[in-house]
């Protein structure tokens, strides 16, 4: 196993290369300059050709790319051209917005989602199997910037229940208040996740159960929590992992718009604003960080299936 | 039985979820000191350092902290003594000489004088400057670009050379490019100067949380007297939605950017107050006059009658804007409305295409869009009413969306390789000079990539007029030049006007003589709250 996560760690190697070239080309490559989106409208030719020299834009594309990776490698992430800020401390604290809301979403995804996927199919084509895969269709198709925009609405304005939007009461920052601020943002975006979950968990149990090894286990006399618990959901949870971490990857990248709606300060309004300025430095960091958190949430999955499936193992 | 009892227990977990958001719920919203305002504005600001600054959030954000020699007057573009308490320009409107208000000190504590002015200015102007690395400049040159040298007379006298006569020049020291930056804090903080402003003016900063909010707090030391108002608090919310509903919960207290189609019913509401008042702006069409087919005046013309723009004013931007006969906004001192008048008529569009003599060949052509963009208000929607009227009379349109970064680019290019024949674009004045809007976008010299004349319109005469108007200062005589250009232009008809945008906000009633400013920035030291 742990040769297993070793090995696949180096394979993080060629993939983060492959990221930041692909950012680095797709960047540099499309129109639009950044010294001119930064200066304004109103400056003249010759204040964007010094800006050009001091960002070192002016230099060949490759010489840029290697300036770039060897700053980065020297643990320093450049400046972000557009928020006059370093780019490290800049994606850390934006990021880790994006994550708490990324994990409550989650949490709330998958507890819920199994939770319906589990009494869908012990109940199947019983009322509640018919009223959550209702849902869970509805889930599924709700965009969720209509959704955020209706909850903010009901929860926030007609009932006064919940904040509308940001992280904290304004001008009161700190963790205090988290929870309140995170319910709405954090359902709208686990909404269409959980969704997913418990349609994939309902038809997994639902192959699961009509299995032998299941009968035996009823025929032995156990009760039907057990047979449920241990037996039928542990072997239909394999298939269920793995569309977890793809949608885990889905949430953050779906953050961008509940963070948008939501006022919510995390890392996908802080990359949308930057590749609409053509913040080089900010973006190239921003990929960068993200891919290297999204290839340790796959290997997290694959060592997960190990421990759900003995019959799996890396060694 | 025993699903019914795992039923059971999801159904009580999920009321037991809701039970704990409801009484999450009662504790209700942490109330705030009576006297704060919390302003909803469209994004997070780039920069609070004035001379940085090239978008309206963050100039909203950071202009009540500074103030520059000469002020705009509250409400016009009229000026008043700022910092300098009095000036004097020399017969030959080269030399400036600025009075400085004494005792003045900035919320470093450090004191305001006549070396202050030279270091602002001399950073931005010379590459040469100790300080010239610590931020980039992009209006420098719009305010600074014709100032030769910087002369500190003595303490509170400074004096500024031109290297040339430039009439609008006592504007531009208004502007907030022109705004005083601490010297002591630029040295302490270099870079990043852009998220420690020390400036001079009614309020002074206390925090930034990125993404979240800007906190500025009174200034009981302002020079002008201490606000009523203890504290602002700016907060980006970029889903114009979102910003909507805050204000009508009760959780910010004064917003921009208003969705149209919601402005009746906040314009209705008891407890709102919602201000409207044309600012400095113009949304036109430039045609690029270099090359067929709106080289030759009748096209555009044509175009001009072709477009309805009464429609476009009311229909899809809802009254949000005013429709336009020119480029200069109206209440802009030089404005005339005596000018040809281009109301909606296709029959004379037709008739004038039907001279040009252009056939199907050259009346085809791409029209070149931004998705969004600052100003541009509706860009795709009014795109296609005008896409639409064109067609009506003769034109084959074809529209082509760029992303704005990537537009922007676009007009850049010089003449030859330009491809633009017509596109979209808008213009905010700086300055309250109509210099900054004629000269600047329609006088011969200044065509890409050197100036913004994105059209390539050429007249010699107007060229002479607007010439003449930038050397010399009296105020009379510069509005007979410039309403004889705006004649001349109109009638050549490069760029086509459609509006003048609306400045709105709406604001929770407690907040009281708040007024709108026409260069777009707020000011909030008059204000109390009720």
């Amino acid at each position: 196993m742990l040769k297993y996560s070793l090995k696949r760690l180096l394979a993080l190697i060629p993939v983060l290369i492959g990221v930041s070239i692909l950012v680095f080309l797709i960047l540099h490559l499309t129109p639009g300059d950044p010294a001119r989106i930064m200066l304004g409208p109103k400056a003249t030719e010759q204040a964007i050709e010094a800006l050009h020299r001091q960002l070192g834009l002016d230099l060949p594309l490759h010489i840029q790319y290697f300036q770039w990776v060897t700053n980065i490698l020297k643990g320093d992430w450049g400046r972000s051209i557009q928020l006059k800020r370093e780019v490290l401390p800049l994606v850390l604290t934006r990021f880790k917005a994006t994550a708490i809301l990324t994990v409550f979403a989650a949490f709330i995804a998958i507890t819920f989602g199994l939770l319906a996927g589990i009494v869908s199919a012990t109940k199947q084509y019983s009322l509640w199997d018919r009223l959550l895969m209702f849902l869970a269709l509805m889930g599924f198709c709700l965009p969720v910037f209509w959704l955020g925009l209706v909850l903010q609405v009901l929860f926030g304005l007609k009932l006064g229940w919940l904040p509308i939007s940001g992280m904290h009461p304004p001008g009161q920052a700190g963790m205090g208040s988290i929870f309140r601020y995170i319910i709405l943002p954090g359902f709208s975006l686990a909404v269409g996740t959980m969704a997913e979950i418990a349609r994939m968990t309902r038809s997994s149990m639902l192959e699961v159960i009509r299995q032998d090894y299941i009968r035996t286990a009823r025929a032995k006399g156990l009760s039907e929590r057990v047979v449920t618990y241990s037996h039928a959901l542990r072997n239909a949870l394999i298939p269920v992992v793995t569309v977890v971490g793809m949608q885990i990857g889905f949430l953050l990248s779906g953050a961008v718009l509940v963070e948008i709606i939501f006022a919510w300060p995390g890392i996908g309004t802080l990359m949308v604003n930057g590749i609409l300025a053509r913040d080089f430095p900010l973006v190239q960091g921003a990929i960068l960080f993200v891919a290297t958190i999204y290839v340790f949430v796959n290997l997290i999955v694959d060592l997960v299936y190990a421990l759900l499936d003995p019959r799996i193992s890396y060694n | 039985m025993k699903g019914m009892k795992t039923v059971k227990r999801i159904a009580f977990i999920l009321i037991l979820g809701l039970a704990v958001l409801a009484i999450a719920g009662c504790n209700g919203e942490a109330v705030d000191s009576e006297n704060t305002i919390v302003i909803g504005i469209e994004a997070e600001p780039t920069s609070l350092d004035p001379t940085q600054i090239v978008d309206y959030n963050s100039s909203r954000a950071a202009m009540e902290m500074y103030d520059s020699l000469i002020r705009f007057k509250d409400g016009s573009t009229d000026l008043e003594p700022g910092l300098a308490t009095e000036w004097d320009v020399s017969e030959d409107g080269l030399e400036y000489t600025f009075k400085l208000r004494e005792g003045v000190k900035f919320h470093d504590e450090t004191l305001f004088d006549a070396e202050a002015v030279k270091f602002n200015i001399d950073r931005q102007i010379d590459p040469d400057h100790e300080y010239h690395d610590t931020g980039e400049f992009g209006y420098a040159d719009t305010t600074f670009g014709m100032v030769e040298e910087v002369i500190v007379l003595d303490e509170n006298t400074v004096k500024i050379i031109l290297d040339e006569p430039f009439a609008p020049f006592l504007g531009n020291m208004a502007m907030h490019s022109a705004s005083m930056v601490s010297p002591a804090a630029i040295k302490e903080f270099g870079k990043d100067i852009s998220q420690n402003p020390v400036g001079t003016g009614p309020f002074k900063f206390v925090s930034w949380d990125p993404g979240q909010e800007v906190i500025l707090e009174k200034n009981e030391a302002c020079w002008r007297g201490a606000p009523q108002v203890e504290k602002l608090i700016f907060r980006p919310i970029k889903e114009n939605q979102t910003r909507l509903t805050e204000l009508e919960a009760g959780s910010l207290d004064f917003i921009v950017g208003i969705p149209p189609d919601d402005l009746q019913r906040i314009r209705d509401t008891e407890e709102l107050l919602v201000l409207e008042q044309p600012g400095m702006h113009t949304w036109y069409l430039a045609l690029n006059c270099y090359r067929p087919p709106f080289d030759k005046k009748e096209v555009r013309q044509a175009a001009n009658y072709a477009i309805n723009k009464e429609a476009i004013v009311n229909d899809i931007l809802k009254g949000t804007g005013i429709r336009a006969v020119n480029l200069l906004p109206p209440l802009l001192w030089g404005y005339t409305d005596d000018v040809r008048d281009y109301s909606y008529d296709p029959d004379k569009a037709r008739e004038l295409l039907e001279e040009s003599g252009y056939g199907e060949a050259e009346l085809t052509i791409d029209f070149h869009v931004p998705e969004s963009g600052s100003g541009m208000q509706q860009p795709v929607a009014m795109a296609t009413a005008i896409q639409s009227d064109l067609e009506a009379v003769g034109f084959k349109i074809k529209i082509q969306q760029l992303e704005w970064g990537t537009f922007l680019d676009k007009t850049e290019d010089p003449p030859e390789t330009n491809e633009f024949i017509m596109h979209e674009l808008s213009w905010m004045g700086d300055n309250g000079d109509p210099d900054n809007f004629l000269y600047t976008l329609l006088c011969g010299t200044q065509w890409p990539p050197k100036g913004f004349n994105g059209g390539f319109y050429k007249n010699d005469h107007v060229d002479s007029l607007l010439l003449e108007a930038r050397k010399i200062t009296d105020p009379a005589r510069r509005i007979e030049l410039y309403e004889e250009a705006q004649q001349l232009i109109v009638e050549d008809s490069p760029l086509i006007v459609v509006d003048h945008e609306t400045q709105i906000v709406a604001m929770k009633k407690k907040i009281q003589g708040f007024e709108l400013h026409p260069t777009g920035v707020f000011r909030f030291d008059k204000v109390t709250i009720q």
